[in-house]
């Protein structure tokens, strides 16, 4: 069935992670008769195992639902565009918020709205998209519908009255968010006659058809055997299939002026067609693309090694493989003197690291070392004590690479604008923790009596280890937190070295704040001397900077390891145990004669630094 | 290593005892009669009847061990070694050992030992504290110690090993040292001291999962390993492997041999032999040993050790000793952990030879771990 632009809405929906998106999302479906009862299951949408998992939205969808007005018996197009719900990827969010008009503002009734719903919404508002505000899980005892309306109208500058209130979990008002986006969100412009422009906004890969891209058409049409050519990266080919998505994959003859859907064009590369490309044809093409294309840029670094060195080419592979349908990560080959040979690897923020990891580890089935997460540092050397082939500004995503502290002139730090809503009781013990962080508040505004929105300027650093974790323990689990970057800033930092057996370990190295340089010290080494087994001599701990030791704990040795007899001329039986010792000992990683564990490498992730 | 591949050493195994200690996973057999005993006898005559077609150099030593070899007369162990002379060719310095229960030594048996050529008895003290004894399922009372030596001088069986073990719970400093000293007392020329272990499948190891009993502490072991180096030393007695001690001129031939990667043959159920690389065992259980002996072959299974295995040998056993191992039976070395080691002072490295401390000794195992690159 064919549908004129009058007749298309585009939709996002925002919402904080189980304030109850996908389920809205799966009523939807079945209201709209796209999905029977019978072959309804949750999160119909979500498709990796790690998204249904951990309930959240990683890869964006677009589901394409026609729908007969209950109100006035007209046909529509109803796209629904699903956004990952992570501020890790606040871009992929945003290109998904420039295929809509309008956006359903999904609200938890007992909860109300958290940083992420908040910052979501403003992209959505900078993107002009019309808002629909709805309260979900109206029917729990928690719930304070008449606060978070108003809460909600108080952001929107609306009336409390005009809030639709839905229970998606028994599909209570899901017909009156359908009507409401018929009526108020405004159908797509565009034109059929112009040359084409369509917005890449996601893409999956597909292990037979390559790359595909999901798009929004803007101007123009695309049609199966049509030339195109991606406007940034200068990509062209001839499109084999075009589709869209109803909610199973169907083959579509035509996509239209404000249409969805996907195509594929043997592209091989997630490098060669990005989010944010316009996609036009190669013989007419447009004049120019569509706004707002950025390049990915990894924010998070972490090396990645394999437990056991003979599997470092399967990585290289795995990490080659998973590059092909996400091009956001980077990664880079590296040697350390602690872990043999990995790759430093560049995330856009922790939750895209632990992704990442986890799909090596479930499809590739390879063991990793990871070592502390940190960021990316600018370096500005000493004039004077610059090497003749070195450059004045150096950048550096592993601590271990860093220059003697006496060349450095000058160190800065990426840092982000964050946002913080908690309950108004909590204020205090979330201003500490900022404080703690070295923060600069910029300001704090009560979105209700009880409900405050703060905003800090805080180092990148000091917001991926744990930060997130003190926040949510520190307010009982109430406040929420977005944040975006907000450049670099210069900051008096130090490169915490730890020694193990009065041996620099290079993995164990960290950039930390001067002020905070001897807590972090004593911290690790305290969490170290826990992990690290003891051995069949002292082995001293030590944290240093530069050649300061800051901190120093012991192992003590072990008294005994061996066993008493070898009996019988049995050496056969013996040498089988060793054998099997010296295979556990392959899993760990050996300092000298120091036997460290795995785990001891990720200590720095789990050292109180409060 | 020249020494050894010009002789060799018989080693007899004699799997019988009269009920199995609780802590003990050694190949014995308890509920036999004494008409096993003598099947046993005969069918390890004619076992070395069979292994004597296969040209054995001549044996430096001999070393009967078990179970418990004083299950069988001394008549019957007399036996045994008439026909090791008859079929090999026994030197006539061989070293000759016997390990032997004190309860069975009077000086009857310690009279028929001499008289089959036994020149050295290794007795299965383990501890002069009843209480000890009385947790290792031993059933010896501590007096019939004195008495066994008192029987082997008096036949002149010169050499008297005896075999004591630390680390069982109960045990404490005090009476570890009134062990030490009540058998350095009836002065013996040889000590060996082992840890209790705890062994996979024993009675011990099924009552410490079940938390009925408590395991032997690593760290406590190091200290009694420690104290008995001190008393022995203090005594004259010179410690030459990890759980060996003795006067000078006493050594363990057999076992030295052994250790060093020299070539030995076994015979008995589930006795190991090496010649040249080469290892195999005989069937462990003794009734498929005696079946396989009356069919001509009793070994059970073999192995050709790899030059990476053998390497892994020579670690094993030789970091145990004094002597160390030659650097280049060790190559490659794992450089790192060498000087890591040295420095910590549990090796001593001249540049060819790697030597352990004594408290390299204690370590001997983690010592193979690190050394290996």
């Amino acid at each position: 069935m064919a549908f004129s632009i009058e007749q298309i809405r585009n939709f996002a929906i925002i919402a904080h992670i189980d304030h109850g998106k996908s389920t809205l999302a799966d009523r939807m479906l079945q209201h709209t008769h796209l999905v029977d009862d019978r072959t309804m299951r949750d999160q119909y949408l979500d498709r990796m195992d790690l998204e249904r998992e951990r309930g959240i939205t990683i890869k964006a969808q677009a589901v394409r639902m026609p729908y007969t007005s209950d109100l006035d018996g007209q046909d529509y197009l109803l796209n629904l565009i699903d956004t990952p719900g992570h501020v890790d990827f606040t871009y992929e969010v945003s290109r998904a918020m420039n295929s809509c008009e309008g956006a359903v503002l999904l609200v938890d009734a007992s909860q109300g709205m958290q940083a992420q719903t908040i910052a979501n919404l403003y992209v959505a508002i900078e993107a002009g998209l019309e808002i629909i505000p709805v309260l979900n899980k109206t029917d729990l005892p928690a719930a304070r519908p008449e606060a978070v309306a108003i809460e909600v109208a108080g952001l929107l500058g609306g009336d409390p009255e005009d809030v639709l209130r839905v229970s998606a979990k028994t599909g209570e008002g899901v017909a009156e968010v359908l009507e409401r986006i018929v009526a108020d969100v405004p159908p797509p412009k565009g034109d059929r006659d112009a040359p084409t422009r369509a917005l890449i906004f996601d893409s999956e890969y597909d292990a037979y058809r390559g790359v595909i891209p999901y798009v929004r058409v803007v101007d123009g049409v695309l049609r199966p055997r049509q030339e195109i050519r991606l406007m940034a990266t200068g990509f062209h080919n001839e499109i084999d299939d075009l589709a869209v998505i109803s909610p199973e994959v169907k083959p579509i003859a035509e996509l239209g002026p404000g249409e969805v859907g996907l195509l594929s064009a043997s592209i091989k590369a997630v490098d060669q067609a990005r989010v944010g490309d316009t996609i036009t044809d190669h013989r007419h093409p447009a004049e120019g693309p569509l706004p707002g294309y950025r390049e990915p840029t990894p924010m998070v670094f972490c090396g990645l090694y394999p437990v056991d060195s003979d599997d470092f080419p399967d990585l290289r592979d795995a990490l080659d493989r998973l590059r092909l349908n996400d091009a956001s990560f980077t990664y880079e080959p590296e040697t350390s003197a602690a872990l043999g040979f990995g790759f430093r690897c560049g995330f856009l923020g922790l939750l895209h690291m632990e992704i990442i990891r986890e799909r090596l580890d479930r499809e590739y089935d390879i063991e990793l070392v990871t070592t502390a997460p940190n960021v990316r540092y600018e370096v500005e050397l000493e004039e004077r004590l610059r090497k003749p082939d070195e450059d004045s500004v150096l950048h550096l995503s592993n601590p271990a690479e860093f220059p003697e502290p006496n060349r450095i002139a000058e160190i800065r730090e990426p840092v982000v604008d964050a946002m913080i809503v908690c309950p108004s009781e909590h204020v205090g013990t979330v201003m500490q923790l900022c404080e703690h962080r070295r923060g600069e508040m910029r300001s704090m505004e009560y979105l209700t009596e009880e409900r405050v929105e703060l905003r800090y300027l805080l180092p990148l650093a000091e917001i991926i280890f744990d930060f997130f974790d003190k926040l949510k323990s520190g307010t009982r689990g109430y406040a929420s937190l977005d944040y975006e970057h907000a450049g670099l800033r210069t900051s008096d930092l130090v490169r915490c070295d730890i020694m193990l057996n009065y041996e620099t370990i290079d993995a164990f190295s960290q950039i930390v704040h001067r002020d905070h340089a001897y807590e972090y010290g004593k911290a690790m080494v305290n969490k170290l001397r826990e992990l690290i087994p003891r051995q069949m001599f002292d082995v001293p701990i030590q944290a240093s900077i530069g050649s300061r030791v800051i901190a120093r704990e012991t192992v003590r040795a072990k008294r005994k390891d061996v066993l008493a007899k070898c009996y019988g001329g049995d050496v056969t039986r013996k040498r089988k145990l060793l054998e099997k010792q010296k295979e556990g000992k392959k899993r760990a990683k050996q300092v000298g004669a120091v036997e460290v564990p795995q785990e001891a490498f990720v200590a720095a992730l789990s050292v109180d630094r409060t | 290593m020249a020494a050894a591949r010009q002789a060799a050493g018989l080693y007899v195994h004699v799997p019988f005892c009269r009920h199995r200690c609780g802590y003990c996973d050694f190949n014995v057999l308890t509920g036999h009669d004494a008409s096993l005993r003598e099947t046993y006898v005969a069918a390890l005559r004619q076992r070395l009847g069979q292994v004597a077609a296969d040209g054995w150099p001549a044996m430096a030593s001999v070393f009967i061990g078990g179970g418990t070899p004083t299950q069988l007369t001394a008549g019957q162990l007399g036996t045994v070694l008439g026909a090791a002379r008859e079929q090999l060719w026994l030197r006539e310095d061989a070293e000759v050992t016997v390990e032997a229960n004190p309860e069975d030594l009077d000086a009857a048996f310690a009279e028929g030992l001499a008289a089959a050529g036994v020149n050295r008895v290794s007795l299965g003290a383990q501890s002069f504290d009843a209480g000890v004894l009385s947790f290792l399922d031993r059933l010896h009372d501590p007096a019939t110690v004195p008495a066994a030596v008192r029987a082997l001088r008096a036949a002149g069986i010169a050499e008297l090993g005896l075999d004591l073990i630390y680390g069982t719970p109960g045990e404490t400093a005090g009476s570890w040292a009134e062990t030490l000293r009540a058998a350095l007392a009836l002065e013996p020329t040889h000590v060996s001291c082992y840890a209790l272990t705890l062994s996979p499948g024993t009675p011990y190891w099924r009552q410490v999962t079940l938390g009925q009993r408590s395991a032997p502490d690593d760290d406590l072991a190091g200290d009694r390993m420690q104290a008995a180096d001190e008393a022995l030393t203090a005594a004259g007695y010179e410690r030459y492997e990890t759980s060996n001690w003795a006067l000078p001129g006493s050594r363990c031939r057999h076992n030295l041999a052994t250790w060093a990667g020299g070539d030995y043959l076994g015979v008995g159920a589930g006795a190991h032999s090496h010649r040249q690389g080469r290892r195999w065992w005989e069937r462990r259980a003794t009734h498929a040993w005696l079946r396989g002996v009356d069919a001509g072959d009793p070994v059970g299974g073999g192995e050709q050790v790899s030059p990476e295995q053998q390497r892994t040998e020579r670690a094993l056993t030789g970091l145990r000793t004094v002597e160390g191992v030659a650097r280049s039976d060790l190559a490659p070395v794992d450089e790192r952990a060498c000087r890591d080691l040295v420095r910590a002072g549990l090796v001593i490295d001249d540049g060819e030879v790697l030597r352990p401390t004594r408290a390299g000794l204690a370590q001997a195992d983690a010592l193979v771990r690190a050394l290996l690159a």
